[in-house]
């Protein structure tokens, strides 16, 4: 899950989601400023599992791996609990605010 | 948080703060949008529809089937267009229970599609990637 909390990980994982790229492909796509910092998060992507790498000759291929994601339950669990907590900060604020004025 | 055979998902969340105020959270619009979606329409009464825009693309919509405010609320969701969760595919129901001056929310989301369902769509997952990307997305 923090492999993809990452906002440039995620713009990776979606170009990579249908078809095979090249990591000098990727780079040329990604918001990402320097080689370094792309090649960083392939890295982390591809030991999360959540990518596969190939290599020819000199390049390198990557594509997703969306078994890796898991299933549909974590995805809309994760969604749940973290709204839910959004949900629970917005309503202890309300709650202490409203106690607030009647003090 | 429990998950069952059936394509469940349970979750508890104790909130200091009484149901009145937390069913609110769920009903009213305008403080519906604070803690999910960027826009919301909600018509919250037996049979009227809700329409919430997750992300500015996806949308989930479904219908109220039963209000009991502040304790309890049950509606169908589903993401509008989606293959293996469309709209009104799935029911939400959710819980109230008063703790002294706090709320003891229980949410539980039943009806997914099973495993061998999801797997024969693949398309589904571009969406859930997306979902995931929101549900994650605001910690960036």
């Amino acid at each position: 899950m923090e492999a993809i909390a990452n906002p440039r990980r995620r713009q990776i994982l979606r170009l990579v989601w249908d078809a095979e790229r090249s990591a000098g492909e990727i780079a040329a796509t990604v918001d990402d400023v320097s080689w370094p910092a792309v090649s960083q998060n392939l890295r982390l992507l591809k030991d999360s599992g959540l990518i596969t790498e190939r290599r020819q000759g000199t390049h390198r291929y990557y594509r997703a791996d969306r078994r890796a994601l898991g299933p549909l339950e974590a995805v809309l669990r994760q969604m749940w609990m973290h709204d839910v907590g959004r949900l629970r900060d917005l309503a202890e604020q309300e709650a202490r605010s409203r106690k607030k004025r009647r003090d | 948080m429990i998950e069952d055979a059936t394509g469940a998902i349970e979750i508890t969340q104790r909130i200091e703060a009484p149901p009145e105020i937390v069913f609110a959270y769920l009903t009213d619009s305008q403080r519906f949008v604070r803690w999910m979606g960027v826009g919301a329409v909600l018509d919250p009464r037996p049979g009227g529809r809700y329409r919430i825009d997750v992300d500015g693309e996806h949308i989930v919509s479904g219908e109220y089937q039963e209000l009991d405010p502040p304790r309890r609320l049950v509606m169908t969701w589903g993401w509008e267009g989606h293959p293996t969760v469309p709209a009104g595919s799935t029911t939400v129901e959710i819980t109230l229970t008063p703790d002294g001056g706090a709320t003891v929310l229980k949410l539980r989301h039943h009806g997914l599609p099973d495993e061998g369902e999801r797997r024969l769509h693949a398309a589904g997952w571009t969406q859930y990637l997306s979902q995931l990307a929101v549900a994650g997305g605001r910690e960036d």
